[in-house]
């Protein structure tokens, strides 16, 4: 091979070279821009308004005479709805991701995973479209029921478990022959209160009359559902990178599966499901079409502020529904402050993004010590 | 403190085989067999491991031994799809009989793997960690309980300083004896060991015969390896299986030196395995 | 705790992770249930005359003769219901003036119900809207119309301490001893002659353009819009997608410019979808002039954007799992690494990177927030090809909507909305469904 041919080799092989990074380097490019034109349609309205106001105060009326801009109340919507979701989502979807990664059988894996799938699939204006046009009546006919079945089903196992950690809890100092009758004792007492309790409590619930069903309520549960696939896939993904070794190492020493889950398996995959949720928590915190349509659009703090029953507005369906009329003028002041609000999701979506990276990253670190 | 020593135990015979009076046979096989699916790993296997000895199973890869030794304490059963014919005894009881609670068979049945696996936390909560599932310990009996399983395994002198520290930061062979610790901590009776120093590099694998050579007469010791140099140094008693059937069984030295089966003797020159 | 504790504890949670799954399970029923039976009413429903004239009239479909025949039985059992009208018409002159002026409201309350219910009355001018041409074309919609014709709603706030209960009264009893009186029981008992309902199977839903706002007519234009801006997005995503997988997988040293790549990746890969649509508007259009407004040329580059990742992510991993001997043997037999990937490379992970690409494209059919400001218009017309480089389209998601939240008459549409949300539901699911099955047969090859 003659020595000008190789070196044309090189060279092409360079020029080649070059060439796939400078595509490669089109998500840098994307995410420069992105972040460049944001920031630089927001900065008219700070430049004008300042921090304060749009962080302080509730009083959001854009087209009033004179406009305001108080974007607190849409603030603690973004943030109500979140951390509804999580509620929703987060215990759901790791005692799934428990399931699939150590409970079920292959096969019933294998036909829960298509779920979880066509789960993630749906498009979210479809998940909006459910929340407004059938869930949300269904909330303002009978929401009082709803809830009361709702409370039985979460609260009477979580109840049973307690009463039964209690019992345990107490009776341990007394002799084995005492205790197991005192066990009995003590969890069908406790087991009458929890009961009376929860029929009192669900008695009021059903009575409950709830004014609109475009609500806090309906968004979270909505959007947790929407996060689970997330969840799941990734805590699942954490939970099996633990290893076979280290649960066999734990149940060779006499441990049942729930105390190997418990005390190993879930502190070893620790880092991954704290990701796993932070990815949930994105998906919920950017989501517009499902806030949009039914949330309720109402800018206020709701009274008191963990009343999931009262409408919120969020940032997502903020920008959304006043671009329409904020269009007509850009460059005005109402098309600047929808790019302020955007400039505060984005921010939010990086932190939570490194975070996450972050945490995988640790995890992977602990972990490598083991293989 | 630690109940299982029994100080008035005669020292250590010797090998004896298991039908001799006098030495009750720990774990039994009575034609027991186990299958993966269709495959059949173990055929037919009738053995008595009898207790305070260290028994060794010997044979080439892929012969069953693994399999036999995870049927004694279940750990089989983590795996779908498998079954077993045959009886497995363990103190007369049958542990695949259906009244046999799996978590107290593991508390009196250790293992310790392959691979040291301990887990990503102290050295201390490693050992306590068995002990804590079973027993309600205060703060001293505990400490008590992880120094001596500590002592055991020959490990105390150099982890005493640093109890807190993450087991992962041990070296191989420390961890594979942190595992021992571990294991030995619930004060089981029998000690399975699966390979117990493939893994490690000569100096911690003599590390661990030494060890067993301590445990020996204190606990029962089963002890699956493809390393025959191995087997002839720690065990009193050996086990030749190969493609899932027990071929001879006897005291070590007899085995080593005149094997009764050709199969074996062909096995021990290495003209197969 | 002792043994019998912990074997309880061991026993709830395995209760408690199957109820997780039972219950996420159930709600994915309860959530495609009423889409996939309400959505299906918009493809089969029993169909009145109505519909049939509307098919001839503005579509130019069916047997003229067939629906003229149709035409002519239905108004023969609608006459006398004319005719009563005409007569109570005529009752009203003879009436006294303070009657008079008390019936006419409710008289044209009933008028306009009527034309509701059976479509223009007699002898009345072509109405300028589509809408008030026909009479409804579903029976189920019919039947919705005959109960507001028979009762009026009333609200009794008698009791103080509830919110006020509506009350149906039957509009029977104001007309009590007039010539219209025998109106409302006839209409009841003889809406089958006067509409003869049948069951169609409306197929064309998907194929016809919509005529008055979605009143009447299918999705055509919402479909097209829908495919085009998937496929424009497609056209951008994937060459680049493709390429930057091929360099993070083959061309790359791991180092900080690597690292900071992907780091951007997964950067992009979480922003928010409305920020992307804010992104489109203020830099396609509003800086790049791709177009003067919304296009779905703007739209399309949006979407790439927001799929990009996910391209790069699935084609990376399937380039990865090509086993390393194809790549060995094709580089020892003296092939240069461009060769090899070109030639060996890319074609066994082809399957892998189809699914990626499938998956994608259902994603960039469903979003609806970075089309907004970029492409999506809620009524227009099916777009000719070139006219997608500037003019904006209708599309399934942001239609929904649409449909949804900001129509005149919701309600009078509930069908045309279910039926674009099974469109949309089933485009994706059909998507993913190809996905999955070109993933089953490479893991069978895999498999050999």
């Amino acid at each position: 091979m003659s020595d000008a041919v190789s070196r044309l080799r090189r060279l092409t092989a360079l020029i080649l070279k070059g060439f796939l990074l400078l595509a490669t380097a089109l998500s840098l490019v994307a995410v420069l821009l992105i972040i460049a034109y944001i920031t630089r349609d927001a900065l008219p309205f700070f430049k004008l308004r300042g921090l304060g106001e749009l962080f302080t105060s509730t009083a959001w009326y854009p087209s009033g005479r004179p406009p305001e801009f108080g974007a607190l109340a849409i603030l603690v919507g973004s943030g109500l709805v979140t951390l509804g979701s999580i509620l929703v989502a987060v215990p759901l979807g790791i005692a799934a991701a428990l399931a699939l990664s150590d409970i079920l059988p292959y096969r019933l894996r294998q036909t829960v995973k298509p779920v979880i799938e066509i789960l993630a699939a749906i498009p979210s204006v479809a998940y909006g479209f459910f929340a407004l046009v059938i869930f949300a009546p269904l909330l303002q006919n009978r929401g009082g029921s709803l809830l009361a079945i709702a409370l039985w089903l979460i609260a009477l196992p979580l109840g049973l478990l307690l009463i039964f950690m209690v019992t345990d809890a107490a009776t341990r100092s007394i002799g084995e022959d005492m205790a197991s009758f005192a066990r009995l004792i003590l969890a069908a007492v406790l087991a009458v209160i929890l009961v009376r309790g929860l029929l009192a409590l669900s008695a009021r619930l059903t009575l409950l009359r709830i004014a609109s069903g475009t609500n806090a309520l309906n968004v979270s549960i909505i959007l947790g559902i929407m996060a689970l696939p997330t969840i799941i896939s990734v805590a699942e993904d954490s939970l099996q990178a633990a290893g076979r070794e280290l649960r066999e190492g734990s149940y060779a020493l006499g441990a049942t599966r729930a105390e190997t889950l418990f005390k190993v398996v879930i502190p070893a995959a620790g880092s991954g499901i704290i990701a796993a949720i932070i990815l949930g928590v994105m998906r919920a915190v950017g989501e517009t079409m499902v806030v949009w349509m039914a949330s309720g659009n109402a800018a206020q703090i709701p009274s008191p502020w963990f009343n999931f029953l009262s409408p919120v507005r969020t940032l997502t369906a903020t920008i959304a529904g006043d671009m329409g009329e904020a269009d007509q003028v850009t460059g005005s002041i109402r098309y600047h402050v929808l790019f302020a609000l955007a400039l505060c999701l984005l921010l939010t979506s990086f932190i939570a993004n490194l975070a996450s990276e972050w945490v995988l990253r640790r995890q992977k670190r602990r972990l490598g010590g083991l293989k | 403190m630690i109940q299982s020593i029994q100080p008035s135990m005669r020292p250590p015979q010797g090998p004896a085989l298991a039908d001799e009076s006098g030495l009750k046979a720990h774990v039994s096989c009575q034609d027991f067999s186990f299958f993966y699916g269709d495959n059949q790993a173990v055929k037919d296997v009738t053995l008595d491991l009898p207790s305070y000895q260290v028994t060794a199973i010997i044979g080439p890869s892929g012969c069953g031994k693994s399999t036999l030794l995870r049927s004694i304490n279940r750990m089989n059963d983590l795996i779908p799809g498998s079954r077993t014919s045959g009886k497995l005894l363990f103190d007369g009881q049958e542990i695949y009989g259906p009244r046999l609670d799996v978590v107290t068979l593991r508390r009196r049945i250790g293992m310790v793997f392959q691979k040291p696996n301990p887990f990503p936390k102290s050295i201390l909560n490693n050992i306590a960690y068995g002990r804590r599932l079973h027993d309600h310990l205060d703060k001293g009996e505990l400490q008590a309980t992880v120094e001596t399983s500590l002592q055991r395994a020959g490990l105390w002198e150099e982890v005493k300083d640093r109890l807190d520290d993450n087991a992962l930061s041990l070296s191989g062979g420390q961890q594979q004896r942190l595992c021992i610790a571990r294991a030995l901590a619930v004060d089981p009776e029998i000690l399975l060991m699966d390979e117990p120093t493939s893994a490690l590099d000569p100096r911690a694998t003599a590390r661990i015969e030494d060890l067993i050579a301590e445990l020996r007469g204190h606990y029962t010791i089963i002890i699956v390896t493809h390393n025959m140099q191995q087997a002839a140094r720690v065990s009193d008693l050996t086990a030749f299986l190969y493609e899932g059937q027990l071929v001879e069984y006897g005291p070590t030295d007899q085995i080593f030196t005149k094997p009764r089966e050709k199969r074996t003797e062909d096995y021990m020159t290495g003209r197969f395995g | 705790m002792n043994l019998g504790s912990r074997k309880l504890f061991d026993r709830s949670l395995t209760g408690v992770s199957i109820m997780a799954i039972i219950l996420m399970s159930l709600s994915l029923l309860v959530l495609l249930g009423p889409i996939f039976s309400r959505g299906l009413g918009a493809f089969f429903f029993r169909a009145t005359s109505e519909h049939l004239r509307l098919l001839l009239e503005q579509f130019n479909r069916g047997d003229a003769e067939e629906i003229a025949a149709e035409t002519r039985v239905a108004a023969a059992a609608r006459q006398p219901a004319y005719q009563m009208l005409a007569d109570f018409e005529n009752e009203l002159q003879d009436m006294e003036s303070s009657r008079r002026q008390g019936y006419r409201p409710q008289l044209k309350e009933v008028k306009n119900l009527l034309r509701e219910l059976l479509g223009p009355l007699p002898g009345e001018l072509d109405a300028v809207m589509v809408r008030q041409q026909y009479g409804p074309t579903r029976w189920d919609r019919a039947q919705v119309k005959l109960e507001s014709i028979l009762f009026s709603e009333q609200w009794d706030y008698s009791d103080k301490s509830s919110m006020g209960k509506k009350i149906l009264v039957p509009r029977q009893r104001s007309f009590a001893g007039t010539r219209l009186e025998p109106l409302f029981p006839y209409l009841k008992n003889n809406l089958e002659p006067m509409l003869r309902p049948r069951l169609v199977f409306y197929w064309r839903f998907l194929t016809d353009l919509s005529m008055d706002s979605h009143f009447f007519g299918g999705i055509w234009p919402e479909i097209l819009g829908t495919i085009y801006l998937t496929l424009g997005a497609m056209i951008f995503a994937i060459p680049f997608g493709i390429i930057a997988a091929i360099y993070l997988s083959e061309f790359a040293a791991a180092g900080r410019l690597v690292s900071m790549l992907r780091v951007c990746i997964s950067t992009l890969a979480g922003v928010p979808s409305i920020v992307f649509g804010l992104f489109g508007l203020a830099f396609f259009i509003n800086t790049l002039h791709l177009s003067n407004s919304k296009s779905v040329l703007a739209g399309s580059a949006t979407l790439a954007l927001l799929i990009l990742p996910t391209i790069i992510r699935s084609a990376e991993e399937a380039l990865k799992a090509v086993p390393h001997t194809y790549k060995e043997a094709a580089l020892s037999l003296g092939a240069s690494q461009l060769r090899m990937v070109l030639t060996v490379l890319l074609p066994a992970a082809l399957p892998g990177i189809l699914t990626g690409i499938i998956i994608s494209m259902g994603r960039a059919a469903g979003e609806t927030a970075p089309i907004i400001f970029t492409a999506a218009v809620s009524v227009g017309k099916p777009l000719k090809l070139w006219e997608t480089l500037s003019q904006p389209t209708p599309a399934l998601p942001w239609n929904i909507y649409n449909l949804a939240t900001e129509h005149q008459a919701v309600d009078e549409i509930r069908h045309v909305q279910f039926g674009m949300v099974l469109t949309l539901v089933l485009l994706v699911l059909l998507l993913n469904l190809a996905a999955i099955l070109i993933r089953a047969r490479i893991s069978k090859k895999m498999r050999g």
